[in-house]
């Protein structure tokens, strides 16, 4: 960042408006291209379905969900754009991460709590989110980012749920990130 | 501070110019010349007149009847339940409600064909379906349907059915002269296909 | 024309290969912005990283401007872009479960992938709870089906619903983000943090 401040030391990262830019950028490539915006969720959904469907081969019938999501992708479950896109993800967090000289395997958290709280929170944030991206039909990226830049009314309304209800828990959450 | 400034200097220009624009400004052409060509020549957009006045006669919803001529003809004479579209108005964007939706069959008509076909040929080359053209305009309707020319006695059946259809319809419609109806209606001309261009799947998204 | 995928300009396998491409830009963008810490994330619901917000709303202007000029010189056919559907009931149950998840977790799919990425194990922790989070959605879906499938909207845009012209509601976006930054530049000075 350009200002130097005395009690602060920042870490090089970009300019948020530029990144803003960059970020607009891809979204708006990945319309270009293959007429959609960009996800994540739905790769976790993926996965999922394919380790459900490899376990227990039962499933595609006994389960409605499995059922449906075979019906409306033919073929392997991996093999879809959103998959792709987040293997793409991590090599590309990964670049920047050396680029900056970032990589570094650790648990991020506050000093004020542990790291194994932070892991539990984690952990509990993850199942919770996972539970509601499939219930709000994707998740900030896919909902909420590329669903504002087609104007969609359904991802203006999940995005404001999704920060709207973080705001109004934050107070409670605090101790674990201030 | 900074990067803030040259960030709405950019994007508030923008935002300007993209408000004052219209909206559905590029609507692009949908249909290939050649698949243009195809239609013309199967002449698949007339609908007979036979069909229409039964579909006024029992009042179907879905009929939607547009008089593409000057207004005084329009105010002169019109079609049941037409609206009036001059032709020079077609792409004006209050229209575009008219035509982009897939429920309502939207019937052309003029005096002849000629207007009403132009006006099919731009609809649905920016491709709307669901577009029609009333064959022989509203000259051949005054002739078919309001006032029906009796059949010779050696035409066929299917002849005097339609003149009997034709008697009735134009009763209905409030023209021509009065004569006995026949109880059914054996030629009913089929109702129209309503064919549906293979719409270009949109990409799944979402997630 | 675009979209290429859609207009069959390219094949599937391309599609899926420039899906590839487009995530190493998307996670390597993310991760440059600082979207691999969860500590920054959860910076915006307290005032001291408002990264999330400037990033966020500058990103949506940035394609949905994009998306409206290509579509006006017509590089673009937007009747064939995704819109999101509307389904009401689940689009706010979803988003006030996902909004409880991120406060707690600090993270979302798309970044927790790039904290992965570089080694954050928390975002790793993360990943395996959204596995399991969509199991659970899935196991007991015939539970919720009702609820996920009510309300069902179509796919209306915002600016469709509020009766104005996509440009102007555009503009009118820029405005308010842009009032949004300069509160976000003022709660940063407000209440700094020490760098993580």
């Amino acid at each position: 960042m350009s200002e130097s401040k005395n009690t602060i030391i920042r870490t090089k990262y970009l300019n948020p408006y530029l990144g803003g830019v960059l970020l607009g950028l891809v979204l708006l490539a990945a319309n270009f291209v293959a007429g959609r915006g960009l996800g994540a969720s739905g790769a976790i959904k993926s996965g999922v379905v394919t380790v459900v469907t490899a376990v227990n081969p039962s499933s595609v019938e006994s389960s409605s969900f499995v059922k449906e999501y075979r019906q409306s992708h033919t073929g392997n479950p991996m093999k879809t754009w959103l998959v792709f896109e987040m293997l793409g993800v991590l090599v590309g967090g990964f670049l920047s991460g050396i680029l900056a000289g970032r990589l570094k395997l650790k648990v991020e958290h506050s000093p004020k709590i542990t790291s194994n709280k932070r892991l539990v929170l984690a952990l509990g944030g993850g199942v919770l989110f996972g539970f509601g991206s499939q219930l709000g039909r994707g998740c900030t990226s896919g909902s909420a980012l590329s669903g504002m830049a087609v104007l969609s009314l359904g991802g203006f309304i999940t995005m404001m749920a999704i920060f709207g209800t973080a705001f109004a828990f934050a107070y409670f959450f605090r101790k674990n990130w201030i | 501070m900074k990067p803030r400034l040259w960030l709405a200097l950019f994007i508030i220009p923008l935002g300007l110019i993209i408000a004052a624009v219209p909206q559905n400004t590029i609507h692009p052409y949908k249909l290939t010349p050649a698949q243009m060509l195809e239609e013309v020549n199967t002449r698949t957009q007339f609908i007979a007149p036979e069909t229409v006045a039964d579909m006024l006669v029992k009042k179907d919803p879905t009929l939607q009847l547009i008089d593409v001529r000057s207004l005084d003809e329009f105010e002169k004479f019109s079609l049941p339940g037409a609206i009036h579209i001059p032709i020079a108005d077609l792409l004006s964007e209050q229209y575009v409600e008219v035509f982009d939706q897939d429920v309502k069959m939207n019937v052309f008509y003029s005096n002849s064909t000629l207007t009403a076909n132009e006006a099919w040929m731009l609809t649905r080359q920016l491709g709307y379906n669901n577009i029609y053209v009333l064959e022989g305009g509203l000259n051949y309707w005054f002739d078919a349907i309001v006032n029906p020319q009796k059949p010779e006695s050696t035409s066929s059946d299917e002849e005097f059915a339609k003149y009997d259809f034709r008697m009735g319809a134009s009763q209905a419609l409030g023209g021509g002269s009065v004569a006995a109806q026949s109880s059914d209606n054996k030629t009913t001309a089929p109702k129209p296909v309503i064919r549906q261009t293979p719409k270009k799947k949109k990409a799944a998204g979402g997630c | 024309m675009g979209p290429l995928a859609v207009n069959e300009l390219i094949s599937e396998n391309t599609n899926l290969f420039l899906a590839f491409l487009i995530g190493i830009a998307f996670g390597f963008v993310l991760e440059a912005s600082g979207f691999s810490s969860s500590r920054k994330l959860a910076g915006v619901f307290y005032g001291y990283d408002m990264v999330v917000l400037k990033v966020f709303f500058t990103g949506a202007i940035t394609a949905m401007l994009g998306l409206l000029f290509f579509g006006l010189f017509g590089w673009i056919d937007l009747d064939l872009v995704y819109v999101n559907p509307t389904y009401l009931t689940s689009a706010i149950a979803g988003g006030v479960v996902m909004g409880l998840g991120f406060i707690m977790g600090g993270y979302c799919p798309g970044t927790s992938f790039c904290g992965a990425s570089i080694g954050k194990i928390d975002a790793m922790v993360f990943i395996i709870g959204l596995f399991l989070g969509v199991s659970l959605f899935g196991a007991g879906y015939n539970w919720w089906e009702e609820l996920y499938m009510a309300k069902n909207l179509g796919d209306p845009k915002i600016s469709e619903s509020l009766g104005l012209s996509d440009g102007v509601f555009a503009l009118i976006l820029i405005v308010i983000a842009l009032a949004m930054f300069t509160m976000a530049d003022w709660a940063e000075k407000k209440f700094p943090r020490e760098e993580y």
